[in-house]
């Protein structure tokens, strides 16, 4: 039998009472690169958290080379030789090659000077046992993505790491940049007995790459094996896209039929930048279009340069007119809404009141004269609390003061207010409550009776599914296929967005 | 019965005092002033002295406030208004038409102020270097056309622009206290209740959302500039028909500085989007009565700034106490 460089056995974690981990187990081999598949909120990046000694478990045991291990801090587990390599890339972009492979670990000289030959050199013995000639006294920033992510990996190996985590290495990389990494990848770990366990979305990848897998779903072992089956031929990407997703899912019905009107909003060879290649689209009154995709596939791109917050090329048409949106307050005028992801971030105005923030949209429908009208102000405000149920004890209140799902439904009134023809809903439930979250659906149901055109861009799958009339994927910017609303299930969403396609 | 009342009236009694810590600082302020120098701190006079020597910086402030809360800050506040009043000056002296004059300067400043703005959003410069390059363009201009000296009224051709700042309404309330509280009333009314008020708070808090809302942040950003630049003219007006003259070298000194320790010394966060405009009026009073307070005492004047920098870093910690009850 082969050694095991990892066991993980009935791990357990919990967080405020929701168990996230139901006694997980992993086993990796030496020498392979292991995949650990699940979808969001399955339980994979807290099962490395714990590994990296970031949390710690509530119960388990961790067998790391043969002999048991104890991870309480990230130290510790960097002590054990586990390396974290996290999506983002984490590197000054400032500070030279060799600097960023020392950072906070520097050499001195006896004087107490850095000594940067040393580093150099030692830099330069890594890049030779890998295989990449990247000059050390480079500047990061002059590096291309992919290697940056070599130098990441580099530094892993500096640090005598014998068990990589990489956790969706590929997202901001291109095609080719990609298939540098992974050469680099398989070499270290049949040249050097190195192990990696590497997390991704994109199941083509994992096939091409990874000599076996783990999926989770909902913390829990759904099924693990070899990627090359008994007979010699490779698993399928859409086996591994149902073990993720699982037959068992609990659909709450929020979806009523709604008619579907005439075509309000036509899209022709949208092209932002190079996150989107050349979209077109229509979308009908009353329709709810879901657009989706994986993580920096576009989706979030296309409908930000719809609502004239990204520079873009293409024709946009609304009710046959062709409309110029440069900036948000054009969109605004044209009778479109965008209701942002993050709500953090892109939505709340912290430092205003819930009544504020209601109203900001179109404020001139509160002016009496020249000034506004507190009172008008309240009066709309209200009407919106009532209407959506929002929780608060005083609406002149600073809307951080409401809860996630208190919050969202004061970001979706302002648009409301605003009365759209078209709607845009990025994540429409991130950060919101189970409670909430089928308000806010039903309000999206209301909205699609009203005849209003909806488009919903959303990670999850359920969501979109739950929702929609009509659904477009993406994938690397384009569109890579449409589904109708008796073709949706995850797994062709799962298909479609991980670069398959149907049939 | 009657303690749960009592208990409700102390609680929103406290609440007041700590939403409003800044007026409690002046009262404690003029009340020891008072103790210590009795009826010649508390005259009417002496006040209507204080207000008349802030009441140009006091109208700067107020621009200033708006800039800050959106997000922003304005350095070459002191040098535009001593070229803006240069302008209005030498203008007067030559045609004589003082209404003209005015109307000139408001122009120039708001204009000035624009400008500033405009390179602001649309280049995507921190305002901090855009306003300090303007300081120092301004300044060395008017140092150029002014050859390091001053331009003085020439009061045979208009005496009545003298007046404007030194008359004294009813013989005891100076002009530019008038002006002040004219300015006052329109800074805070459009800070409260239009929605230019509201969008520069909105842009100030948090850009994305308020761009996100279909707003033109940009925009927004740009006009509170003008509005500061409407209030640097009329204090370039007041200061050069009180002085009756503007120096390029000596007039308008520090007046950024001070215009900020006043917004900041009134609970207007550096931060943006938060802050009232009485904070401001405050902010004033409080720089003023310390001020008067080191003359009337006979305190060596050397340590004024001294006094002024540990008011400021205090009304900063004593705000950062009420955010966090």
């Amino acid at each position: 039998m082969e050694k095991c460089s990892l066991q993980m056995k009935d791990i357990v974690k919990s967080y405020s009472g929701v168990t996230v981990l139901k006694g997980v187990s992993l086993n990796v081999r030496q020498g392979e690169i292991h995949a650990l598949l699940g979808e969001n909120g399955a339980g994979k990046t807290t099962l490395m958290n714990i590994l990296g000694g970031v949390v710690p478990s509530d119960s388990g045991v961790i067998h790391l080379f043969g002999k048991p291990a104890k991870i309480n801090s990230p130290a510790d587990s960097q002590a054990l030789g586990i390396a974290f390599i996290h999506q983002e890339l984490n590197v000054v972009n400032d500070l030279k090659v060799y600097e960023n492979m020392f950072l906070g670990r520097e050499l001195y000289k006896k004087s107490g000077i850095l000594d940067a030959k040393r580093m150099c050199d030692e830099t330069a013995k890594v890049f030779k046992k890998m295989n990449v000639s990247i000059d050390p006294r480079e500047v990061m920033r002059d590096l291309q993505t992919s290697y940056k992510q070599i130098v990441e990996i580099a530094k892993a190996l500096l640090m005598d790491a014998k068990l990589i985590i990489m956790d969706e290495p590929t997202t901001s990389l291109t095609q080719k940049e990609i298939d540098n990494v992974f050469s680099i990848i398989r070499g270290l770990t049949k040249d050097h007995g190195v192990t990696v366990i590497f997390i991704s979305h994109k199941l083509g990848e994992v096939v091409d790459i990874c000599d076996s897998y783990t999926v989770l779903r909902n913390g829990e072992n759904v099924a693990s094996g070899s990627i090359t089956q008994p007979d010699g031929s490779k698993i399928k990407q859409d086996d591994l896209a149902r073990m993720m997703v699982g037959k068992d899912v609990l659909n709450q019905q929020v979806y009523e039929d709604h008619e579907i009107g005439e075509v309000v909003l036509e899209v022709k060879d949208m092209t932002v930048g190079d996150r989107v290649k050349g979209v077109s689209f229509t979308l009908r009154e009353g329709e709810i279009l879901g657009i989706t995709g994986l993580l920096g596939d576009g989706k979030d791109e296309l409908v930000r340069a719809l609502f004239g917050d990204l520079p873009h090329t293409g024709t946009i048409i609304k009710n046959g007119k062709p409309l110029c949106v440069g900036h948000p307050s054009q969109a605004k005028k044209c009778g479109i809404g965008y209701l942002p992801p993050n709500r953090k971030e892109n939505a709340i105005i912290k430092d205003l009141s819930v009544q504020d923030n209601i109203n900001i949209t179109v404020l001139e429908k509160c002016r009496c004269g020249i000034a506004l009208s507190r009172k008008r102000e309240r009066a709309v405000a209200q009407e919106y609390c009532e209407k959506l149920r929002i929780k608060t004890s005083n609406i002149m209140n600073k809307i951080t003061s409401l809860s996630g799902g208190n919050q969202q439904k004061a970001v979706l009134s302002k648009w409301l207010n605003a009365k759209p023809d078209i709607m845009i809903m990025s994540n429409p439930t991130q950060g919101v409550d189970v409670g909430a979250k089928n308000e806010i659906y039903a309000e999206i149901m209301k909205l699609a009776r009203q005849k209003i055109g909806i488009i919903v861009t959303s990670g999850e799958a359920q969501e979109i599914i739950k929702l929609c009339d009509r659904v477009l994927v993406m994938y690397h910017g384009e569109l890579r296929g449409e589904l109708r609303r008796d073709q949706l299930t995850e797994e062709n969403i799962m298909i479609l967005s991980t670069g398959g396609s149907l049939n | 019965m009657q303690n749960t009342t009592s208990k409700q009236r102390f609680g929103s009694l406290k609440k007041i005092a700590s939403n409003n810590s800044i007026v409690l600082v002046v009262l404690a302020m003029i009340f020891v002033a008072t103790l210590a120098e009795g009826s010649q701190f508390l005259s009417l006079q002496n006040f209507m002295n204080i207000l008349r020597n802030h009441a140009v910086i006091g109208i700067i402030a107020l621009g200033m406030s708006f800039v800050i809360i959106s997000g922003n800050i304005d350095l070459s506040v002191g040098a535009q208004m001593v070229a803006v009043a240069a302008i209005t000056v030498s203008f007067v002296n030559s045609t004589g038409n003082v209404v003209l004059g005015l109307i000139i300067a408001v122009i120039a400043g708001c204009a000035m102020s624009t400008i500033t703005g405009i390179i602001v959003t649309k280049g995507r410069v921190p305002s901090f270097i855009v306003t300090l390059g303007m300081m120092y363009i301004y300044r060395s201009l008017c140092m150029f056309f002014m050859q390091g000296g001053g331009f003085y009224l020439d009061k045979t051709k208009a005496p009545f622009y003298t007046q404007i700042s030194n008359y004294m309404l009813f013989g005891k309330i100076p002009m530019p206290v008038i002006y002040y509280a004219i300015m006052f009333v329109l800074f805070w009314f459009i800070s409260r209740y239009t929605k230019l008020g509201r969008h520069i708070y909105a842009a100030g808090s948090n850009e994305k959302a308020t761009r996100l809302s279909g707003i033109n942040t940009d925009k927004i950003k740009i006009l509170a500039f003008t509005l500061l630049g409407l209030a640097i003219s009329v204090a370039a007006i007041v200061e050069s028909s009180r002085m009756g003259s503007i120096n390029s070298t000596s007039s308008g000194n520090a007046y950024e500085l001070n215009a900020i320790a006043m917004t900041v010394i009134g609970g207007i966060s550096m931060e943006g989007g938060k802050g009232r405009m009485s904070g401001a009026l405050f902010g004033m009073l409080i720089l003023g009565i310390i001020n008067n307070m080191i003359t009337l005492l006979g305190v060596n004047v050397y340590l004024i700034n001294a006094f002024k920098g540990i008011i400021i870093i205090a009304a900063v910690l004593l705000q950062r106490k009420d955010r966090e009850l």
